[in-house]
């Protein structure tokens, strides 16, 4: 449900950020960033720590003054919304863990109907509808009259986001929205946040640290490197290089074949593992990382031949280096012997 | 885990906020009656309803003393304890509340500045609570305390160096309070140490005029921005991108707290522990975070504590009454443990 009129969406055009201080130069700031995104898109922000995804998610969000440059939210540029209006267009997930007692799912998830409320705050059947919905497209109905402070944080995340749904804006911005989950709870919130782009047309965009579900769920990178930044289709970073840049260390490396990003190590020689299938691929994961460059040169200083499985279903790993030959029943026992 | 505790229902919600007036309107016929003169219920009742026809020695006691104070017990019990929430809220911090922001440090620093260091150009054995010049000088400390944390909140963002700056400011007054009180005279000593315990029954009908509009407009102020103390709750980022003016409702929501704990601490001293227990105790029978239903049960319950405090403060009888504030932290202090107890973790609201 990607919009195609030609004001919808996200125009970042030549923006400056930075903190405001008291000192005659702003701590930080970063400029001439140019982004874009159409309605109904995921966008990742992606970038190393520090490189200012953070300032500039809080800038787009209207937290921080720009320092030059201009946002246009569906055509509308950023500084000329009220308050009230900024906040029935963008809605925020911020880091931050909300803790408080004596109170229930619903009544967190209601807040996003602030914007809409009068100033005594009584909820109308309409609001009281928009958190029902909110609810329901977020799996939290069974929730609701649960304590927030009892939900785990993958729960709590979600209903921060339902809270964000509630508040009915075409954009959210969520500032890592992951970042405290394990595997299943980053893959529950990228999955709920690919529905409410695709079945509610929001356009969605995040910072994040978690590239591996980052490349296969997002529609757009937006990259901050300290080499300059790139916009487009995840695929494209890649295969232009860019994820090689992104932490600005000859030390590390993004692989494209296999999307991953490896740690260069002081060289411990060449080896050859003489074998295939996924067994001969962990073992020559297990080398890399003991830093062997692997070749498939019979001059290598260590050979391993990978026999099996056999009947009995065991596979035994053969080494030879330095004339001796020796058999091994695990890659640990192998390792050790290295 | 428990079952999870569910909200209290609407129908028992109005039958909470019907027993906490009853109970206020209770306990205000009660803290008339005691006192050290027995007036029977129908005498005082009679008085009440025609002044005419009771006795004036009975009309006397009812209204020179007894009313305006259980008026001035009530009024400190609902400013106290709404500025209290107000402070919690603003703060996010379960600790917070008329001392720790450095308002009552204020309010002391002036009164000793005033009592202690001019001592030597005043009569000795004055009394210090109740007189205006008093209050005026103590409405001046607060108020000095209230701008410098206006004029800091809105250049600080953070609310943590607020509050560290009200604790500090609170730890420095308090040092040269004790220097005043070194260098100071055995009567004047004895004068402010007596302020420093706080007292509801010297203040006069014609202080309750300026008291009572005083207390008034800051509980206005505080239902203008009830909806905002909702949104604050979830800190400032969340509430900015709910639209909320941060600095200007700060701006209000301080001040409003400051008019109330100020004026109280002016006339009556620093009276504590009310507008700490009191929001808290308002949340667990409410189990609400919602200050549509927090503000004003805040604000019975204020009442209720501090009448009780007056009447238990009275329990001798006879010819002395019992220092407020010590009542005060004899009761509050409890109900902060029992909470901290109950929710093993104190450092969420």
């Amino acid at each position: 449900m990607i919009s195609s009129c030609d004001t919808c969406g996200i125009r970042v055009n030549n923006l400056k950020i930075g903190y405001a201080t008291t000192a005659p130069e702003p701590a930080f700031t970063r400029e001439g960033i140019t982004f874009s995104a159409s309605g109904g898109e995921m966008i990742a922000l992606i970038g190393r720590n520090g490189i200012g995804k953070s300032t500039l998610l809080h800038t787009m969000a209207g937290f921080l003054k720009s320092l030059g440059g201009e946002i246009l939210w569906n055509g509308m540029t950023a500084e000329k919304l009220t308050p009230r209006e900024r906040s029935r267009m963008i809605s925020f997930v911020s880091t931050e863990r909300i803790h408080l007692t004596h109170m229930q799912v619903a009544d967190l998830v209601a807040y996003g109907r602030f914007p809409y409320t009068n100033w005594f705050g009584r909820m109308q059947a309409s609001d009281e509808q928009a958190v029902a919905e909110a609810l329901e497209k977020t799996g939290l109905t069974k929730y609701a009259r649960r304590q927030a402070d009892q939900l785990s944080d993958g729960e709590r995340q979600r209903a921060m986001i339902a809270r964000a749904v509630a508040q009915d804006t075409p954009f959210i911005l969520l500032d890592e929205p992951t970042a405290f989950l394990d595997v299943n709870g980053k893959y529950e919130i990228f999955h709920l946040l690919h529905q409410l782009a695709r079945q509610s047309g929001k356009t969605i965009l995040l910072s994040t640290h978690d590239l591996h579900i980052a490349l296969r769920e997002m529609d757009k990178f937006w990259l901050l490197t300290d080499n300059g930044a790139f916009e487009g289709a995840p695929e494209d970073a890649v295969m232009q290089g860019w994820l090689g840049l992104l932490f600005n260390n000859p030390l590390i490396g993004f692989y494209k074949p296999t999307g991953d990003f490896l740690f260069h190590k002081n060289s411990s020689g060449n080896a050859w593992v003489e074998g295939d299938g996924e067994t001969a691929y962990w073992t020559r994961r297990a080398l890399a990382r003991r830093g062997f460059t692997i070749s498939s040169k019979e001059d290598a200083a260590i050979h391993i031949l990978i026999i099996g499985p056999e009947e009995g279903g065991n596979t035994l790993w053969q080494l030879t280096s330095g004339g001796n030959t020796r058999t091994f029943a695990s890659i640990y026992d192998l390792m050790k012997e290295i | 885990m428990s079952t999870p505790e569910l909200f209290v229902s609407r129908k028992r919600r109005c039958l909470l906020f019907l027993l906490l007036t009853v109970a206020v309107a209770l306990f205000f016929i009660l803290d008339i009656l005691s006192g050290s003169v027995l007036i029977p219920l129908r005498e005082l009742l009679t008085a009440l309803w025609s002044p005419e026809s009771a006795s004036s020695e009975v009309r006397s006691i009812v209204f020179d003393f007894r009313l305006p104070k259980a008026i001035t017990a009530l009024v400190t019990g609902i400013a106290l304890s709404v500025s209290g929430l107000q402070m919690q809220t603003v703060f996010r911090n379960p600790l917070a509340g008329p001392y720790v922001l450095g308002i009552s440090a204020g309010a002391s620093l002036a009164v000793a500045i005033f009592a202690l260091g001019f001592s030597s150009l005043l009569t000795t054995g004055l009394s210090l609570t109740g007189s205006w010049s008093l209050a005026m000088v103590a409405w001046g400390g607060s108020f000095a305390v209230m701008l410098l944390i206006l004029f800091v909140s809105a250049r600080v963002n953070d609310n943590m160096t607020i509050l560290i700056l009200g604790i500090l400011f609170s730890g420095a007054a308090g040092a040269i309070v004790t220097i005043l009180q070194y260098f100071s005279n055995e009567s004047m000593l004895k004068a402010f140490i007596v302020w420093t315990m706080g007292s509801l029954g010297s203040i006069t009908t014609r202080q309750l005029a300026v008291v009572v509009p005083a207390v008034a407009a800051g509980i206005f102020l505080a239902f203008l921005k009830m909806k905002e103390l909702n949104a604050l709750l979830l800190g400032e980022t969340y509430a900015r991108s709910l639209g909320v003016n941060i600095l200007g409702s700060r701006l209000v929501i301080l001040f409003s707290a400051s008019l109330l704990a100020g004026t109280i601490t002016a006339f009556c001293g620093p009276i504590g522990f009310i507008g700490i227990a009191v929001p808290h105790l308002a949340r667990v029978i409410f189990k609400t975070q919602n200050h549509r239903i927090l503000l004003p049960a805040t604000l019975l319950l204020g009442a209720d504590a501090m009448l009780v405090s007056d009447i238990i403060a009275q329990l001798p009888g006879f010819s002395t009454t019992l220092p407020i504030n010590s009542v005060t932290a004899l009761l509050g202090i409890p109900v902060v443990i029992w909470m901290i107890v109950k929710n093993k973790k104190f450092t969420a609201l």
